[in-house]
């Protein structure tokens, strides 16, 4: 097993350095540009999303002490991770007028359509952990 | 309240979450690594259909072959950003892991934190990236498509430091329930969670499923309808969509114009046509996709003329490359290299209608090229020139 994670890292140090030093020849400015959205997304993630998910958990179960049933935190999960992902059609920063058939769909009234049938999916599987067969606070779509 | 935590900088033991374990972040990230396996080597074949004269001739059939690997790297790559998310919410503690007190133990540990910030860093650069670029946002200053080529390299490579350094823990976990402790870190309190950790996987992968529906509707044509964050609804002249537009490249007065000639040149023999006498010529008619790099494709019924019945006309051998060149009057394919497997290709054509209409503007008009398996941005719209090299 050590061998073969000796033949693992250094191929993984190969491959990643022949990229480094594509990634080089192309030129400084691309260069600087990259490390600012390379380090850029790293913050955005660790200083900013990251504690904000952080935060928000702590405020709901320790603060505020909501047990929350699990089909919520799979529907938080649904609905945050779905919802960052549709910032560049929701902002619609990419469009052009003279390109109508690009992000050419209500992208607004999807999000609230999206939003809609996932809190509905969510409130349909925690009422039936609650009231469904088994009874009890039971995990939903969790599941356990 | 006594028990009001000083916030700003937490310690690894802060994180008291059983979901945080080793057994949450392996399961997460062996789909997440298949994500970004199938990813990489999408982007790989992407890369090779770019260039002209790559290692391996890029293949003419499956005609559908690039819209299905581009639709798959589009695919994966979205999949991915849930995945990724879980993931390192699941690892998130491990940022503030005190560095060990050996020197040895210090070099290794760093070598290693090194390579996950390269991993995490580049990992969330090609989500990012590429997720803008199906958009058509591009708030960067970096050249898109060879950045992002490279940095895949960056990323796999990475990806496979981690895999073999995490690997006896990957192992174990795997091998082992879900819910067994043997990996976990000892700060990790007794409380239930208020979800089971087999249930975070399965929302991760929920998310990741909901993700493509949410959005593959414009590469995968049944799921239209259902994809309420599609690019591109499917809509445009003929069925097709405009992915740039005549006057976007300022063709327009050009392409209208009477005085319209595509030349046709090999050695010293130059022919000139206009629309008329291109459509005097023998027509053809075949399905062939369009697919681009941002992941949509469409297919449709395109009619003209197939290009080796033209090149014929000048006397062009088999086996070489055609230079073509568009009326647009910027962008980086005005001018490109059609490769000989495309030239000599039977379903290769210069099109002139679309779905037994008349070619729109924006698709090209007076005339295109369609060639099979190509991505979109070679098959050249408001050809001009043709030249055997």
């Amino acid at each position: 097993m050590l061998a073969i994670r000796g033949v693992l890292i250094a191929a993984g140090v190969a491959i990643g350095g022949y990229g480094a030093y594509m990634l080089l020849g192309l030129g400084t400015d691309n260069l600087v540009a990259t490390v600012k959205w390379l380090v850029g997304g790293v913050v955005l993630h660790d200083g900013v999303l990251g504690p904000v998910v952080i935060a928000l958990a702590f405020v709901v179960t320790r603060i505020a002490r909501i047990k929350v049933p699990a089909p919520v935190v799979v529907g938080g999960i649904v609905l945050g991770s779905v919802t960052l992902l549709a910032i560049p059609v929701l902002g619609r920063f990419g469009a052009a007028a003279d390109r109508p058939t690009l992000l050419d769909r209500n992208y607004v009234a999807g999000w609230f359509a999206f939003a809609g049938l996932t809190l509905l999916v969510v409130a349909g599987a925690v009422l039936r952990g609650r009231f469904g067969r088994g009874g009890g606070d039971g995990p939903g779509t969790g599941g356990r | 309240m006594a028990g009001l935590p000083t916030l700003p900088i937490p310690k690894e033991d802060d994180f008291t979450s059983r979901l945080r374990s080793p057994a949450v972040a392996a399961r997460v990230g062996v789909w997440l690594g298949i994500c970004f396996g199938i990813a990489f080597v999408t982007g790989l074949i992407s890369h090779e259909a770019h260039v002209t004269h790559p290692f391996i001739a890029f293949p003419t059939r499956p005609v559908g072959l690039y819209r299905v690997t581009q639709g798959l790297h589009v695919i994966t790559g979205t999949a991915a950003i849930p995945l990724l998310l879980v993931k390192l919410w699941a690892v998130f503690p491990k940022l503030f892991a005190p560095p060990p007190r050996k020197a040895r133990e210090l070099v290794v540990e760093g070598l290693e934190r090194g390579s996950i910030a390269v991993l995490v860093g580049s990992s969330i650069f090609q989500l990012a990236s590429g997720l803008l670029n199906t958009s058509q946002w591009y708030p960067w200053g970096f050249s898109f498509r060879a950045t992002h080529y490279t940095m895949a390299w960056i990323a796999i490579g990475s990806l496979i430091v981690h895999i073999a350094v995490k690997l006896p823990i990957i192992r174990d976990v795997l091998g082992a329930d879900i819910e067994d402790g043997k990996h976990d870190r000892p700060g990790m309190g007794d409380e239930q969670p208020p979800i089971s950790r087999r249930g975070l996987v399965r929302g991760a992968f929920l998310a990741a499923g909901v993700a493509v529906l949410a959005t593959a509707g414009s590469s995968v044509p049944v799921l239209k309808k259902v994809s309420v964050f599609a690019i591109r609804s499917g809509n445009g002249p003929g069925g097709i969509p405009i992915n740039k537009s005549a006057k976007q490249v300022d063709v327009v007065a050009a392409a209208l114009s009477p005085d319209f000639r595509l030349t046709l040149a090999h050695g010293s023999t130059e022919m000139e046509f206009s629309r008329s006498d291109l459509e005097q010529l023998r027509q053809r008619t075949h399905d062939l996709p369009i697919a681009c790099v941002e992941g949509w494709s469409a297919s449709g019924t395109w009619s003209g003329v197939r290009l080796r019945d033209l090149l014929d006309l000048v006397g062009a051998p088999k086996g070489r490359d055609v230079r073509v060149v568009s009326l647009q009057q910027h962008g980086p394919y005005k001018v490109t290299v059609l490769p000989r497997q495309f030239v000599d290709d039977p379903l290769t054509m210069l099109a002139l209608g679309l779905s037994g209409e008349k070619l729109a503007l924006d698709h090209g008009y007076p005339c295109r090229l369609m060639a099979p398996d190509r991505p979109g941005v070679f098959q050249t719209k408001w050809v001009s020139r043709l030249e055997v090299l």
